[in-house]
């Protein structure tokens, strides 16, 4: 039983963390309207920065602060150099990302190195809750991801930029008439979707490896949670995100992972092709 | 236009010749091993033309192709060490295995189309991956199953086998055109007429009376018995089949080179997979880092030639045997819903 309530608070707690990745993705796949496959990169890129910004300053906080800035400066760059001049054509964009992706992981391993490293989680310890005794690390890290979520919603919602974001998804020419700057959008979008992936990258840091291969694994999971929340439904990737670790982590517990992984796989499977909509249908279009 | 066709007439000469004088003359040139590179090229420029297939000429973009290359590369594998089969019926059976996993999972997956398509199909060869990585007893997962090679034909006392390496080559090359030629031949037919209606405006292909859904099922299920030969032959080639080889970075491979070497051309496949190939070879002995390049090579070509290096030298031919002459009749490829 004990056993049983860790492995499934690991899961919500790793769902929470995947939810802000996937939340990079389901808005570059919204905005865009390109599958994204260096998004699993964007990710092990976080996990890197926060490795160097520790052995560089001796402090983790650091990287909370200095990771998703670079990714956000990465991710601008990148969309102004090689997204928009292909123009958004889908099929493209896949190949470019492809590219991207093994660019990404080819500069890590030069400069990182190939083998996997540990980081130690900044908090150290155990506290006694539901009468286990749990890895504080973990619990801030649900904080952080849950902050985060509720701060890029605020943000999405109830600022002039997010609005722009919001309307240039909803009608990209009426958008434009009524004088949003769609281009910039489209940047800011792609920086914002590269800044969360690298966010979620510090974060995970103590709790995984930090490996020039890490995203190669996220990068499923987090389509699977855009594609079960339903394309374009913000809060319903998130959710689908947590439940989908959750019940990875709770299959997991009493089977194989692999068994785990293929559950999800077929769940989203029906849900492509029974509620192409996504299982929460309804929030937003 | 006419100096083009020529043009591109003799050059087609000149790669045959060339593919044909390969076992003599890469010996000669370089050394016995750039044969075999040459032959692996021929095998995954097949692979490349499956999914060049169903997105080149019908619009539907796969991303989960390596799964019938797995199942070809199983089929054979099983045949031999399991069922104990002779070449002929082992080849047959991984293509068979194949295609029927191209009918069961296109039944599906062809009822969605675009960035649903290319998720779904994805989603199908990493499910059977992940099943093939945990019956070890069957497949061997990762490591895979190795067998010996049985003889391609034996008449009289005297037997051909993939074990003579002038042989091998000669057996992929023929297999490889046989398949280029049947993709040329469908393409020019009536099928590959209403595979390009559908790839350019699938609405309009219904309303003049095609069967979309069932046109788009054909469809994957010819891109299934292609990439099936190309596994089959990559595993009498490699004498072993794993499952790593269904993974989706496999499939990924694959529409890059296609996409680079141009979607919708008969032979780009074959020119992207080409120069992909011979760069991890050449550059690989020299500098581990070679992903590098191919990252770099593809973002550029997607930037600078969206057609693909083979729709850029179309494009190229025509101005130049055309100067001053009509506009040039481009072939649009449809790349959005």
């Amino acid at each position: 039983m004990d056993k049983l309530l860790l492995l499934a608070m690991n899961g919500l707690i790793w769902g929470l963390i995947i939810a802000l990745i996937a939340l990079g993705l389901a808005i570059i796949f919204g905005l865009l309207d390109i599958i994204n496959l260096a998004h699993g990169d964007f990710f092990m890129v976080g996990t890197v920065l926060a490795w160097a910004t520790l052995q560089s300053t001796g402090s983790f906080w650091l990287a909370f602060l200095v990771a998703p800035l670079i990714g956000f400066l990465l991710g601008a760059l990148i969309q102004r150099v090689v997204i928009q001049p292909i123009h958004n054509v889908a099929a493209l964009s896949i190949v470019a990302t492809f590219g991207l992706s093994l660019i990404l992981q080819e500069s890590v391993r030069i400069t990182f190195g190939p083998t996997p490293r540990r980081i130690l989680p900044p908090i150290q310890g155990t506290v006694h809750l539901f009468g286990i005794d749990y890895e504080v690390y973990r619990l801030f890290a649900a904080v952080v991801a849950i902050a985060a979520l509720v701060g890029f919603f605020i943000f999405l919602h109830h600022t002039r930029l997010g609005t722009w974001m919001r309307a240039v998804r909803h009608d990209r020419d009426t958008a434009i008439a009524m004088g949003v700057p769609a281009q910039r959008v489209y940047i800011l979008t792609f920086a914002i979707g590269f800044a969360l992936a690298a966010l979620g990258g510090v974060v995970a840091a103590p709790i995984t490896t930090v490996d020039f291969r890490g995203g190669v694994d996220i990068l499923p999971f987090c389509f699977m949670a855009v594609i079960i929340g339903g394309l374009g439904n913000l809060p319903g990737t998130a959710a689908a995100a947590i439940l989908l670790a959750f019940l990875e982590g709770l299959i997991s517990s009493v089977a194989d992972p692999t068994v785990a992984r293929i559950s999800s796989l077929v769940l989203m499977s029906a849900v492509l092709l029974l509620r192409p909509q996504g299982l929460f249908k309804g929030l937003t279009r | 236009m006419t100096s083009a066709v020529a043009i591109e007439r003799a050059l087609l000469f000149a790669l045959a010749a060339f593919l044909i004088s390969v076992p003599w003359s890469i010996p000669a040139l370089v050394n016995d091993f750039w044969v075999s590179v040459i032959a692996e090229i021929l095998i995954w420029s097949l692979f490349a033309a499956s999914v060049n297939l169903l997105f080149g000429y019908v619009g539907l973009l796969s991303f989960g192709q390596a799964l019938y290359f797995g199942f070809g590369m199983y089929g054979v594998a099983i045949g031999i060490s399991d069922l104990g089969l002779s070449f002929w019926p082992a080849f047959g059976l991984g293509v068979a295995a194949a295609m029927a996993m191209a009918l069961v999972t296109g039944i599906f997956a062809v009822r969605l189309t675009w960035h649903y398509f290319a998720i779904i199909t994805v989603v199908f060869s990493l499910i059977v991956y992940f099943l093939a990585l945990s019956n070890k007893w069957l497949t061997g997962g990762d490591d895979g199953i190795n067998f010996t090679l049985p003889a391609t034909f034996s008449l009289g006392g005297k037997s051909w086998s993939f074990t003579d390496a002038t042989f091998q080559y000669f057996f992929i090359l023929a297999t490889v055109a046989l398949c280029f030629w049947l993709m040329h031949r469908l393409i020019g037919s009536p099928l590959g007429r209403a595979f390009l209606a559908i790839r350019d405006n699938d609405v309009r292909a219904s309303l003049i009376g095609l069967n979309v859904y069932r046109l788009r099922l054909i469809a994957f299920i010819m891109a299934g018995f292609l990439a099936g030969v190309a596994g089959a032959l990559f595993a009498f080639f490699g004498r072993y089949a794993s499952a790593s080889y269904m993974f989706y970075h496999v499939s990924g491979d694959a529409v890059v080179w296609a996409i680079v070497g141009g979607a919708g051309t008969l032979l780009g496949p074959l020119v992207g997979t080409t120069i992909f190939i011979l760069v991890r070879e050449i550059v690989s002995t020299h500098w581990e880092h070679h992903s590098l390049i191919v990252g770099v090579v593809a973002i550029l070509v997607v930037m600078f030639a969206p057609k693909g290096l083979v729709g850029l030298w179309h494009e190229w031919l025509t101005r130049l045997t055309e100067r001053g002459g009509a506009a040039a009749v481009e072939t649009k490829l449809r790349t959005e819903p």
